[in-house]
């Protein structure tokens, strides 16, 4: 058998490994997993505060810390029965957009454009396309801006708590970002011109969409969970959403009904869909997009669309809003549990606490975007690789063709050591 | 001294690493937006595995940041072999500077941590001993401390590395800046704030949105007669020193315990001495 091991792909958030062996041009296994180090965040909150988890879980991701803080915030708060006020839920969506935001755009330009355009990194990209990465550092700005405005951080909120909010954004503050966001359709709609011209494999494989939806909005949260065509309460998760582990892997598996689902932008698109803004739809309609949509390459093109959606949602949502103080919705602590999820820029994430009378935490159970989307990477890597092999390709252009792949979910191993090992046996 | 490193010819190779964490750290570096852009023309930029595809795991470095806390094994021998190649190690964050909530995990009984949830016994990449922060592993020239570490800081210290100049960390406590930013104060609010013995650089930026000081920039260095005055303060308060141990090992979990109960030992003779004294 011959053995190749190729090292060192990179541009992913985490540490994953892909193993594949070939025999005779079939491709007989594939395993993706994480191989970041386990930090058993469930475990530390055992026995801490309920006030605690909004702290300790922002840490378990960098660049989707405000998703898990709030994520936290909410379950903790269903546990504790607390309604959060309107202008609570209003921060909280603008918080979520400014994280968005940067995300899509740290992602777009620094991680899965460099492949389209045939460079090594974003780095390198700058001299020749100095517009294109002026242009996502604007976008990333906007997205951090905003997020600590309301946050009180750029990252690992401070100000967002269980209740409410500790410190509010100005009225000024507020009316800039108005004029920031106006002023950001060029760079939005450019970005979502060039990820639409971009060339991308014909490849689908229909798997159903799974994401938070509401009658009333394209949304982030407070929302029931659609999966395909079938609707579930958040609070029946665990009735449906089933983990299991395999042994090569240091983050869980989880399947619906034995079987693997799409999380993530282009899922939100498809289940969304009537809920897009006309300037969104009206993108979608003139470049031919049709819904649902099961090409995973087209997850960056989502995302795209996505920011122009979020841009004319966080301008009508400020366009009437006056911030004013108000006092944190303070818990009459007893026993309970919650359950919530958020849209995390790559996909629905969860968060499920019981406490006790005193308000110890007693049990914490959190499922990440990436969790969710491992089986159905895992899937589409195994057709798209024998797909490449039917067509002779060269074991080169394979392993490109699989880690742009990779790269379009937008994966987050845990977000820490940034590459992926693939080995590579082939007889 | 930042800069000393610096060929006469050609520019400073420089690598950025994590190893266990949440990429917060290295987040924070390219957050500097145009910043990190301007800098990475300014040096060779050897390795960057977050958003680079082509990095040099050989050539020998005249910077290395390592953002993380080392759990696996894997992450072990990799920031030793960072440390060979390097002349500068450069620890960002608190994961790498005090092993931040990850170190949590020492505190804890392994089925605490569900263990069966995640581990088969044929795959356990956990390294012996536990999560540990970089400098009791390997020899740091610099700390980029804060949870995430503070970007006007990051910006600095890239400057002072281009500019050849001596880099010195924040040494007040946290309070120092708190007030400049007239923020009211937490502890009489009834919170257990950590500002009087943390050091700041962080601009006060959590108790200035309501949160009270976790101490995610490891204690102020020499600063004796603080303790002092914060045990009283937190007795006056009515907290136990258990409860500044639970607020403070959020961040600290390695160092908490010892370094508090060896102070709070020193603050209750010095209390006591104080007493005699009044007789």
């Amino acid at each position: 058998m011959e053995k190749i091991n190729l090292n060192h792909i990179t541009k992913i958030e985490g540490h994953a490994r892909l193993s594949m062996k070939v025999e005779d041009g079939q491709l007989q296994q594939c395993e993706l997993g994480s191989i970041e180090g386990s930090r058993y965040f469930e475990g530390l909150l055992k026995g801490r505060r309920w006030y605690d988890a909004p702290e300790i879980t922002s840490r378990i991701c960098g660049i989707c810390s405000t998703a898990h803080g709030i994520c936290s915030v909410m379950a903790m708060e269903k546990a504790l029965d607390i309604e959060p006020s309107k202008q609570t839920l209003i921060l909280r969506e603008l918080q979520n957009l400014g994280e968005r935001f940067r995300s899509h755009a740290t992602h777009l330009y620094f991680l899965a454009l460099p492949d389209y355009l045939g460079y090594e990194s974003a780095l390198s990209m700058a001299p020749r396309y100095k517009k294109e990465i002026e242009r996502a550092l604007r976008l990333v700005k906007l997205g951090n801006d905003l997020t600590e405005a309301i946050s009180g951080r750029v990252m690992h909120q401070v100000a967002t708590t269980i209740g409410g909010f500790t410190h509010f954004p100005t009225q000024d503050q507020l009316d800039t970002f108005k004029e920031l966001l106006i002023a950001a359709e060029d760079d939005i709609q450019e970005t979502a011109r060039l990820f639409a011209s971009l060339p991308n494999p014909h490849f689908e494989r229909e798997v159903p969409s799974f994401s938070v939806v509401r009658d009333d909005s394209y949304a982030f949260c407070y929302g029931d969970i659609k999966i395909g065509e079938k609707v579930f309460k958040q609070e029946n998760y665990a009735d449906i959403l089933k983990e299991y582990h395999e042994s090569y892997s240091n983050a869980n598996f989880v399947v619906i009904d034995g079987k693997d689902y799409y999380v993530g932008a282009l899922a939100r698109v498809n289940n969304n869909y009537d809920k897009l803004h006309p300037k969104a739809k009206a993108f979608l309609e003139a470049i031919k997009f049709k819904v649902p949509c099961f090409n995973p390459y087209l997850n960056n093109l989502a995302q795209a669309v996505e920011l122009i959606h979020h841009r004319e949602s966080a301008i009508e949502l400020l366009n009437d809003f006056k911030v004013q103080h108000e006092e944190l919705v303070k818990p009459d602590v007893k026993a309970g549990k919650g359950i919530a999820a958020n849209e995390a820029p790559r996909g629905t994430l969860w968060h499920e606490y019981e406490i006790d009378d005193n308000g110890i935490i007693t049990h914490a159970n959190i499922v990440t975007p990436t969790a969710q989307a491992l089986l159905n990477m895992e899937k589409d890597i195994k057709v798209m690789t024998q797909k490449l092999l039917d067509e002779k390709a060269p074991k080169d252009d394979i392993v490109m063709e699989i880690e742009k792949l990779i790269r379009n979910y937008d994966p987050c191993f845990s977000c820490a050591t940034h590459f992926l090992e693939v080995d590579w046996d082939e007889k | 001294m930042a800069g000393k490193e610096k060929p006469e010819n050609g520019k400073l190779k420089v690598g950025f690493y994590n190893v266990t964490g949440c990429a917060g750290c290295l987040l924070s570096v390219i957050y500097t937006e145009g910043d990190f852009l301007e800098f990475s023309q300014q040096v060779d930029i050897v390795s960057f595995p977050f958003i680079k595809e082509k990095n040099d795991d050989e050539q020998e470095l005249d910077v290395a940041f390592i953002e993380g806390v080392v759990v696996t094994k894997a992450d072990e021998e990799t920031v030793k072999k960072i440390r060979e190649r390097s002349k500068m190690v450069v620890a960002l964050g608190a994961c790498a500077h005090l092993g931040n909530i990850p170190a949590l995990a020492k505190m804890k009984k392994s089925e605490d941590l569900e263990y069966l949830k995640y581990k088969k016994e044929d795959f356990n990449m956990d390294r012996e001993g536990g999560p540990a922060p970089l400098h009791t592993l390997i020899k740091i020239d610099y700390t980029l401390p804060g949870c995430p570490p503070d970007r006007d800081e990051i910006r600095q210290f890239m400057k002072y590395l281009l500019l050849g100049k001596t880099f010195r960390n924040y040494n007040d406590p946290v309070c120092v800046e708190c007030k400049l930013r007239n923020n009211g104060c937490l502890l009489d609010q009834g919170k257990i704030c950590l500002g009087p013995i943390i050091a700041g650089g962080c601009k006060a930026v959590c108790p200035s949105g309501g949160l009270k000081c976790y101490g995610c920039r490891g204690f102020v260095q020499g600063i004796d007669k603080e303790f002092d005055g914060y045990f009283r303060i937190m007795e006056d308060k009515g907290f136990s020193l258990d409860d500044v141990k639970r607020a403070l090992e959020t961040f600290m979990a390695i160092d908490a315990h010892k370094v508090l109960d060896e102070k709070f030992a020193q603050y209750q003779l010095n209390r006591k001495a104080r007493e005699e004294s009044y007789e």
